[in-house]
């Protein structure tokens, strides 16, 4: 102790007689440095706890011991780092999703939105000839046309109701005159179902449409496993897209980054892509081509720039399909520019209104992305901006063609905006106001106010956010950069900001699973549980994203839904997600030597690995509570046994069912709600 | 007398909820059951097309505006011998009628935003025009109510349905979001709380975390009248049948919430599917297949209330409107003024309020919309005033500049 006391004084006297920066970086100096920061603040375990709440999403089992073993610095610098980390089993884990692969060209292509299929139907497009493509179109086709003439029925009815006739209904027919469809027969499906995987997947598509169709809806649990079994992933989607190629790219684009979110580890990183989904928010249901552009957004455009420059990502998101799709500036047009006259004058000849600027995206950039809502624009200057975005539109929307500059829907002229005079030069006017934009003060704040609300508290700081700030200006707006500045602030390490963020429905739905080690096989459970918390997935309609204050997503019955999760998460009640409590040989072993753990034992076996930040006396009083009134009931049972041999497997079945509850509560205790 | 005084604090706190006394817990709901003005509020979300929904069809404009999706003249169900009801709300109609229901014209929000982001959130804090505002009108209109008027307070003053507070109920006074009224329970259904229940009703309530311990009680508190309630054994009133529409479903669990005597003050729901931009339809269609529900919907709640609607008041809303004329694509576009509807016993109904602009060109908002004659703040204001007995209007809806001298007087 002395030790250390003389160790401390002498290092601040180092510090105090010699500014940061005079000298150089010493190991000596970054001892002192260190131990200056460490005095009043969180230590050892709980340190590094407070670090994996926060920069990734839930401890995991042995988490803490492998930071521990290499150093909270160092592991802190390799998360920034993600191209080196080992991402092999992340991997192994995305290989089912080789369509989150494709461009979003070649997706539409294979998999096509509803609007393609609606063209192919009216002609406009051609749809591919032959092949495992050709099938999955002919069925949407297929799929589509009867839709529309159950709809056209439905309306026929409905007026010949009525007693009026609407101009285009087709003749009313009798219900039940719909040609009936037959499945293949069980036979036929059988000898199909044994055929090796190229054959079967051919002869699938080979079908005529209402067969595959009927045939598909008809498959029994067990043969739809038979059905893709030994397939490639890519043969597995493509028989998942004959019954809904939409589908499959929406659920494909969830799932792929749940089992980022969950596995990966290079867990910073995906939480600054979650961070900066967020921020740059698009809506998956904006219009029928959105979730086919949101892979190629995720993937290309905002996770490879999570932890780079600023101004990088506002550029990428500036030219992306998703985010020109979502704020409309694809439809934006200059009122003078060529396009917009031209469409005024067939107009006028139709009484249609002529189209012209959209401001969405030039107001949004601003408000949510940059300066923020205080940065000092006013209307006009939204005005100005959009026209300079004009002609920032995309290729062929529907079918994936990417981003073009439009020079004809361009607003021509000088522009005013921000108070500055800006010269008309195409796309170059929106690229340097997108670097102005970039590098302003308020930029600045306003992304450091966010990552800090986000990293460390509900309401950080001010000196904290003004030190980010700063860093960000003077590195050219790395995020990276301003990442060690949060990480290396003593106010960071304050002991009472150790679990002071309640979780939000992501962060909580992931922590539980993470601290379960669940093996997940399906990913829709967790899916739904988002949505029915109210955070569904890229579900967040306005451009302001979600909320990253914990407290305002408890303040309703969604405690309800997080207390039930958590039961069902521990007692494997949520289809394709399993974990198991109990049950290593050493367990087993001791139970028949010394009978079934007592719920003390369970719960103190437990706790650590759950929450290994601990659980208050009032908790643990209550969950053990319970069991004890249980046990008496149940001990009695057991004490009339115990002459006759130790059931084994009741014994390791009921504590397997009561370490369930005991992981349940705990996964839904108040602790488990903070982090 | 508050019930929160009783549970929380002095001799009966420690016991916790669990341990009440009967007698005092009758006695405490009891007093819940006085009858009070309640208010529903129901947001469109997508902007209606108002102009066919009250179709003006005395207006020339109207029918040369519109081609192919104006409603015929001879098809709307008249309301004044100027406008008329979209045919597909014909259940609404008797209720005209019958004087319960207002209509009010030519309304909505003065800000010209055409987004619907921003649209909705002006409508929702109350305040158009400025996004600082973090809370919501109603909620602020809770804060300010007449303390005459206020009874126990439950957890159940506020609810909305669906899986969050809408930003119209977001604020100072908590409120409960419920996706599914049968289905509030922690562990399971059944007679009694399930023993997981039991544990985490301890944990929560003798916990010492600021946010949690008091949402948990709250939660807590929600499920347990909600049990005692056993709304699962519900049936609407003879005759009575609601779509099965998810806004149907919502309708009836608000009809259930109201009638259970919870001590519900405020319901919200919301609707969505009315951004018409393609293929809008006219009297048949896209459009008519949702006002089809919505009507109906509104209609079985209102039936299924009975006698007790005489303390309710609805109100519908929406963001703004859509464009006068149809647009290439057999819809219509972003626009401004829009429709509402207001049902209640106290509602002076069977008239349309408000002044018509007309929708002559040089009459039209930018020469594209239906202009705005009056705010919509001055007839929410109007029903808070009347309904929660709110009287600081300008702190329900700042720099609204409400006054009661101005209002329609439709309630």
């Amino acid at each position: 102790m002395l030790l250390a006391k003389q160790a401390l004084a002498s290092a601040l006297c180092v510090s105090l007689a010699a500014p940061y920066g005079v000298w150089a970086e010493t190991p000596a100096r970054t001892a002192a440095k260190r131990l200056a920061y460490q005095a009043g603040q969180m230590q050892g375990d709980q340190r590094i706890l407070h670090a994996l709440n926060r920069f990734t999403f839930g401890p995991r089992p042995g988490d803490v011991d492998a930071v521990r073993g290499i150093g909270l610095e160092a592991w802190f610098e390799q998360q920034l780092h993600p191209q080196a980390l080992d991402l092999s089993d992340l991997n192994a884990r995305l290989a089912k999703y080789s369509a989150m692969q494709l461009n979003e060209e070649a997706l539409l292509a294979r998999f096509p939105s509803n609007a393609l299929v609606r063209q192919a139907i009216d002609g406009k497009i051609t749809p591919p000839k032959d092949g495992v493509d050709h099938a999955i179109w002919a069925d949407a086709i297929a799929r589509q046309q009867v839709k529309r003439e159950e709809k056209k029925q439905a309306e026929a009815a409905k007026a010949a109701q009525s007693g009026t006739m609407t101009p285009d209904a087709a003749p009313v027919m009798a219900s039940g005159e719909a040609p009936a469809t037959e499945a293949l027969n069980q036979a036929a499906l059988n000898s199909l179902l044994d055929l090796p995987a190229d054959a079967r997947l051919a002869q699938l598509t080979a079908l005529p449409q209402p067969v595959l169709d009927a045939t598909l809806k008809a498959l029994r649990p067990i043969e739809r496993v038979q059905l893709v079994a030994g397939m490639a992933p890519e043969q597995k989607e493509a028989v998942a897209a004959l019954e809904g190629p939409e589908r499959l790219v929406a659920e494909e684009l969830i799932a792929a980054r749940l089992t980022r979110e969950l596995y990966s580890a290079a867990q910073l990183q995906e939480v600054m892509t979650d961070f900066w989904l967020n921020h740059f928010n698009v809506f998956l249901r904006k219009n029928e081509t959105m979730p086919y552009a949101l892979v190629s957004y995720e993937r290309d455009v905002i996770r490879p720039r999570a932890l780079g420059r600023f101004e990088d990502l506002l550029e990428a998101t500036a030219h992306s399909p998703a985010m020109l799709m979502y704020l409309d500036n694809a439809e934006s047009m200059g009122p003078d520019s060529f396009v917009a006259e031209r469409a005024a004058r067939r107009a006028n000849a139709k009484k249609k209104a002529p189209e012209g600027l959209n401001e969405n995206y030039a107001r949004e950039l601003m408000e949510l992305h940059t300066v923020g809502v205080n940065g000092g624009y006013t209307q006009a200057d939204v005005t100005e901006v959009a026209r300079m975005l004009t002609g920032w539109t995309l290729e062929r929307p529907q079918r994936g063609g990417g981003f073009i500059f439009d020079a004809d829907r361009h607003e021509p002229g000088t522009k005013h905006a921000l108070g500055l005079k800006w010269k008309e030069d195409g796309e170059t006017e929106g690229r340097d106001l997108l670097h102005y934009l970039a590098t302003r003060p308020q930029t600045a704040q306003f992304i450091s106010r966010k990552l800090a609300v986000r990293f460390v508290a509900d309401d950080p700081p001010q000196a904290l956010v003004d030190r980010m700030a700063t860093t960000y200006l003077q590195s050219g707006g790395d995020i990276a950069e301003v990442l060690r500045t949060l990480f290396h602030a003593p106010e960071f390490w304050t002991p009472s900001l150790y679990h002071a963020k309640v979780k939000t429905p992501l962060e909580y739905v992931l922590s539980a699973a993470r601290a379960s080690d669940v093996q997940i096989d399906n990913l829709r459970p967790l899916a739904n549980e988002l949505r029915d918390l109210g955070m569904p997935m890229y579900g967040c309609v306005p451009p302001t994203g979600w909320d990253a204050k914990g407290a305002t997503w408890v303040s309703t019955g969604a405690l309800v839904d997080r207390m039930n999760f958590a039961l069902n998460l521990a007692a494997n009640r949520l289809p394709g997600v399993t974990s198991a409590w109990t049950m290593n040989d050493t367990s087993v072993g001791t139970m028949i030597s010394t009978g079934a753990p007592t719920p003390e034992n369970e719960e103190a076996r437990l706790e650590p690995m759950l929450v290994p930040g601990g659980l208050s006396e009032t908790t643990r009083a209550a969950v053990l509570q319970q069991f004890n009134q249980q046990m008496t009931q149940a001990g009695a049972a057991q004490a009339l046994n115990a002459s006759v041999r130790p059931n084994l497997r009741a014994m390791s079945t009921q504590t397997e069912r009561q370490d369930q509850v005991l992981a349940g509560l705990l996964l839904g205790s108040p602790e488990f709600q903070r982090r | 007398m508050n019930r929160r005084f009783f549970l929380h604090r002095g001799a009966l706190a420690v016991a916790g909820t669990t341990a009440l006394p009967g007698f005092l817990v009758r006695s405490v709901l009891a007093q819940t059951a006085a009858p009070k003005q309640r208010l529903v509020v129901i947001f469109q979300r997508g902007a209606v097309d108002g102009l066919n929904v009250v179709v003006p069809y005395r207006e020339k404009a109207y029918y040369s505006m519109r081609p192919s999706i104006a409603i015929p003249q001879e098809q709307v169900l008249d309301l004044n011998g100027f406008f008329g009801l979209h045919p597909s709300l014909s259940a609404l109609k008797p209720l005209y009628d019958a004087r319960q229901m207002a209509v009010v014209h030519a309304v909505g929000s003065p800000d010209s935003t055409r987004s619907h982001f921003d649209a909705q959130d002006y409508m929702e804090s109350g305040t158009p025009g400025l996004k600082s505002t973090t809370d919501g009108w109603l909620n602020r209109a809770l804060t300010d109510e007449d303390v005459r008027l206020r009874a126990a307070h439950t957890p159940f003053r506020a609810v909305a349905m669906g899986a969050e507070v809408p930003r119209t109920l977001a604020g100072s006074v908590p409120a409960l979001a419920l996706n599914n009224v049968n289905n509030f329970n922690v562990g399971g259904r059944g007679p009694a709380p399930s023993a997981a229940a039991s544990a985490f009703e301890a944990m929560y309530g003798e916990s010492g975390d600021r946010i949690l311990h008091p949402a948990g009680e709250e939660t807590f508190d929600a499920v347990k009248m909600l049990r005692g309630a056993n709304l699962a054994q519900y049936q609407p009133a003879a005759g009575v049948s609601y779509p099965g529409s998810e806004f149907g479903n919502n309708m009836k669990q608000i009809a259930q919430l109201l009638k259970a005597d919870l001590g519900v003050e405020t319901a919200f729901t919301d609707v969505s599917g009315w951004d018409t931009h393609q293929n809008q339809g006219g009297v048949n269609g896209q459009l008519s297949n949702r006002l089809h529900d919505f009507g109906d919907s509104i209609a079985a709640f209102w039936r299924d209330m009975g006698d007790a609607a005489e303390n309710v008041t609805l109100v519908t809303m929406s963001e703004f409107g859509r464009t006068a004329h149809e647009n290439g694509t057999g819809g219509t576009d972003h626009g401004h003024a829009n429709a509402m509807f207001v049902l209640g016993g106290h509602v002076r109904g069977g008239k349309v309020y408000g002044r018509w602009p007309g929708l002559e060109k040089e009459q039209l908002n930018e020469g594209r919309d239906l202009a705005l004659t009056t705010d919509y703040r001055s007839v929410v204001g109007e029903v808070v005033a009347r309904s929660l007995g709110a009287t600081d209007l300008d702190r329900v809806f700042p720099g609204a500049g409400l006054d009661a001298k101005n209002f329609l007087r439709l309630t």
